[in-house]
């Protein structure tokens, strides 16, 4: 690729397009499988008028929020009001573009990696844009002049403050494993330790998926919507496209939270046990199938199943009271979280991690 | 509840009226509460009622005795046999009308069908109300056959109108009491299964434990009866106490709590269920043959007097308390509602609580506002 | 606190119960219905749409009187008809109209009707009755209750026009109800 246009305009703009456009398509269709899921595990069907088995369902509710009245409360400071939506929904968008979905592979000729780009301090990349996302909540929550929304704003500020800290500490276990802030080495760390980081940072996967679901506001966490308690949240007063926004990201939220934990904790694209079960990996059941494909397809996998979770989740849980949910992030989750940094600081020390 | 201005964070920290309904998820249609809130601590939450004030105590005194049954169907609308149960009882009681031994099994039948399904109602909404969403639809999935044995039995699943003065309209469908049995045994595995999916759960025991307590002495000076009052430890059951119909023939317990909160409340809602069960099994098992209908005059005319009578309904004691002239219409039928007189208690059990307790309570309490506002 | 009590304290076991709990309804058959497509049947008593046999009807207003709210109107008139030679008179039926959209279908009027068969009946098993304009449609004067016009027909059941048999919802083919 000698032409600098091409490598540093086109080739990034058609992968912000196409993961954008992935994402996007996907959170949409995340409502429908949650819809469907629950729906199932409720002995019901679902959704299942709109196209065949119900699979269009996702476009026409875009449609619908498209057409709807976009109703902007009189008395709503409206700047913010409307900054809301925005300030939610880019950080969750923007944090796909470090977020590796496989190896590099060719095509046409040039070396193509499936992924915007790799920063070598992607994981604090990740965490500072996606704490901003909570400005959108609180602002809008605020500015709806709705004392229910800015409840749900309020416990939202609160909660997501008080989860991004244990998370943070999960995080940096695996950081300490992984001995790099890149998440294409994190992975690649993974492959030459032999073993998914889930293993040996067992708690630390605990404590970053229990956080995540805290930090994406979904059941047992769901306080700032809590529907029949704040009827809902901070987007009471919001309709049409900024409903749909602030729906959007936090979908998209769910799909970051679980990309990272795939990342981090179930070594990312590679297949399970990829240094034990490598003959198996390599033989020619699997071998035909483009590299790519392959390495995108077990992360696809991977995710779906963390969603899946999140979703199982949802159906089954009741959900915590506001105090509960700050004695168990301040009481529990941060000593244990801190517990085990310094455990598996020693563990590294010892044994000796990657170096 | 303690020193509320001690409780404080912030003394000098601004109070928030918020009003919870008559529009909201979680006040069981249209009950408003005005909450006056300390950050998310309730300093004080007043119940307002009336926005489903139909005048049926009014209606009532319009109708002839019988006319009245379909419109008491509409007060505790979860709960209509036991509403019947209760107006017919008052006039029987009245009149002097004994009911054949057959009516008087079916009409048990019916009210413990009728008691199941309304804590199914309970425990769903209650359910989710507190986040889980899922035993809402396990619990009207239960619900429902109950009601389709109703439909089979008197053609309507909601609104029953399925009790006469001086006996039942209709004698059991072939077949029913099979299905009914059918039905009533497998009852209890589904208890449990929504007992595996709340009972131990931390969240729900976090959420209900120590939550909306009432002891045993305001329970008693509020005046609430039925799982709010057996939940705080008082044994008191109108089946047990002023048995009517043949419940002093059946063998049967009434389960109390001990701490008087949510979670005490809960427990002795999934036991009443079981118990409730008993009943029925009971009931079928010794089902009489005969009449199902007394010898009751054409137009009845109860004797000029006045008489309470009262019956264990599923949210707690539900007294019809009439008085006639002699005519064909009551001069006067005050209902006395379980749920009225439960409400009273809200806001003795949420001060000084959260907003997400005052919810819990709400539930706890299983009020419908049908019979509230009347 | 014991070991095992600790143990049991610190891991979530009885989430994860919950969380089984819901995994096998995941996979039990739904209860759903899939509604205009599928129609559940009503059980043989159910209340329904109104029937109505003016042969039948013998003009006594029971029914009328017997509805908690009144929304049976009839008006009739007397009529010499000659029976056997002697000139009797009998009671006609100018009107009778039930205004369904009050109807709580509490089934009152049909066990007030003195005749037998019944003249008035719930039992037409039609319960979708809802209508666009509800003061016209859902308003029935004696004609419509014979026709049926706007009550569509439970399988099996004639309307009476064609000779249904009152108090007979099956029409004839199944056991009489009571």
């Amino acid at each position: 690729m000698a032409n600098p246009w091409v490598a540093f305009l086109l080739v990034p703009l058609v992968k912000i397009v196409v993961i954008l456009g992935v994402v996007i398509l996907l959170a949409a269709y995340l409502s429908f499988f949650e819809r469907k899921i629950l729906a199932y595990m409720q002995i019901r069907i679902g959704p299942n008028r709109v196209g065949p088995r119900g699979w269009l369902q996702p476009i026409a509710d875009a449609l619908k929020l498209f057409v709807k009245e976009d109703i902007l409360p009189s008395r709503a400071e409206k700047l913010v009001y409307m900054l809301g939506p925005v300030l939610v929904t880019a950080p969750a968008l923007v944090v796909f573009s470090v977020i590796p979905f496989g190896t590099g592979f060719t095509l046409f000729g040039a070396q193509v990696t499936p992924y915007l780009t790799d920063v070598n301090i992607g994981i604090l990349f990740i965490l500072g844009v996606s704490s901003v996302g909570v400005y959108g909540i609180i602002l809008g929550g605020w500015a709806s002049n709705n004392k229910f929304s800015l409840m749900g704003g309020l416990r939202s500020a609160a909660q997501l403050v008080s989860y991004e800290v244990p998370m943070g500490f999960s995080v940096v276990a695996v950081l300490l494993m992984a001995n790099s802030l890149s998440l294409v080495k994190i992975v690649e760390a993974q492959k030459s330790a032999g073993v998914w980081f889930v293993f040996p940072g067992l708690v630390a996967f605990f404590i970053y998926f229990v956080c995540g679901v805290a930090e994406t506001n979904r059941n047992p966490f769901d306080l700032p919507e809590a529907e029949s308690e704040l009827v809902a949240g901070f987007h009471t007063e919001y309709s049409g496209m900024k409903f749909a926004f602030y729906f959007l990201a936090e979908y998209a939220n769910m799909i970051v939270i679980s990309s990272i934990a795939t990342v981090l904790f179930l070594g990312g694209w590679l297949p399970p046990f990829p240094s034990w079960l490598a003959g198996v990996w390599a033989s020619p059941v699997f071998t035909w199938i483009p590299p790519v494909i392959w390495n995108a397809g077990w992360f696809v996998v991977k995710v779906f199943a963390f969603l899946f979770v999140y979703i199982w989740f949802r159906g089954t849980f009741p959900r915590y009271r506001f105090d509960q949910l700050m004695a168990l992030g301040w009481k529990v989750f941060i000593p244990v979280s801190l517990v085990n940094l310094v455990a598996v600081a020693l563990g590294v020390l010892l044994i000796g991690g990657p170096r | 509840m303690g020193n509320l201005e001690a409780m404080k964070p912030f003394p000098d920290s601004e109070e928030m009226e918020i009003s919870f309904g008559p529009q909201h998820p979680a006040t069981h249609g249209v009950l408003r509460v005005m909450v006056k809130l300390d950050g998310e601590r309730i300093v004080d939450a007043k119940p307002v009622i009336g926005y489903l004030h139909r005048g049926t105590e009014k209606i009532f005194e319009r109708e002839t005795y019988n006319g009245a049954i379909p419109h008491t169907d509409r007060m505790d609308y979860t709960a209509a046999a036991t509403n019947n149960q209760g107006l017919v009882g008052a006039v029987e009681k009245m009149m002097g009308i004994t009911v054949p031994p057959r009516a008087a099994y079916i009409r048990m039948i019916l009210a413990e069908l009728q008691r199941i399904a309304s804590h199914t109602i309970w425990l769903g909404t209650h359910a989710l109300d507190i986040g889980a969403q899922s035993p809402f639809f396990y619990t009207f999935e239960e619900r429902e056959k109950i009601l389709d044995l109703y439909e089979e039995y008197c053609g309507a699943r909601l609104t029953l109108n399925a009790m006469r003065v001086g006996g039942q309209p209709y004698d059991l469908p072939e077949g029913w009491s099979g299905r009914c049995r059918t039905f009533i045994d497998q009852f209890p595995a589904r208890i449990a299964e929504w007992e595996r999916l709340l009972t131990t759960n931390r969240i729900w025991k976090l959420r209900t434990v120590g939550v909306g307590v009432i002891s045993a002495e305001n329970a008693v000076e509020w005046g609430l009866t039925g799982p709010p009052l057996r939940g705080s430890g008082v044994k008191w059951d109108i089946r047990k106490v002023f048995p009517y119909d043949h419940y002093d023939d059946i063998d049967f317990e009434i389960p109390i709590g001990g701490n008087g909160d949510t979670y005490d409340r809960y427990l002795v809602r999934m036991e009443e269920m079981r118990q409730s069960v008993r009943i029925v099994q009971q009931c079928l098992a010794r089902l009489p043959e005969g009449p199902v209908m007394a010898k009751v005059p054409k137009v009845i005319k109860p004797p000029k007097g006045e008489l309470y009578f009262s019956v264990e309904g599923p949210k707690g004691e539900l007294g019809y308390y009439v008085v006639s002239e002699g005519g064909a219409n009551p001069y006067r039928l005050h209902v006395r509602p379980a749920c009225f007189i439960n409400l009273q208690a809200l806001p003795e059990m949420v001060r000084g609580q959260l907003v997400a307790d005052l919810i819990a309570v709400i539930g706890t309490l299983d009020i419908v506002l049908g019979e509230i506002d009347r | 606190m014991s070991f095992w009590g600790f143990l049991a304290s610190v891991l979530p076991l009885e989430l994860a119960q919950g969380l089984s709990v819901t995994g096998r309804f995941f996979f039990k058959r739904k209860a759903t219905i899939q509604y205009p497509e599928v129609k559940p049947v009503p059980k043989d008593r159910f209340r329904g749409m109104f029937g109505f046999s003016e042969e039948r009807c013998i003009v006594c207003h029971s029914c009328a009187k017997a509805c908690p709210i009144d929304i049976i109107h009839i008006a009739d008139h007397f009529e010499e008809v000659e029976v056997e030679g002697k000139k009797r008179k009998k009671k006609v039926l100018d009107r009778y109209d039930i205004d369904v959209k009050r109807c709580m279908f509490c089934g009152l009027c049909e066990e007030a009707c003195p005749t037998e068969p019944v003249a008035i009946w719930l039992t037409t098993k039609s319960y979708e009755t809802a209508a666009y304009e509800r003061n016209e449609r859902l308003y029935f004067t004696k004609e419509r209750l014979q026709s049926w016009d706007g009550v569509r027909a439970y399988p099996g059941v004639v309307t009476p026009a064609e000779g249904q048999m009152p108090g007979d919802p099956t029409g004839g083919s199944g056991e009489p109800e009571r």
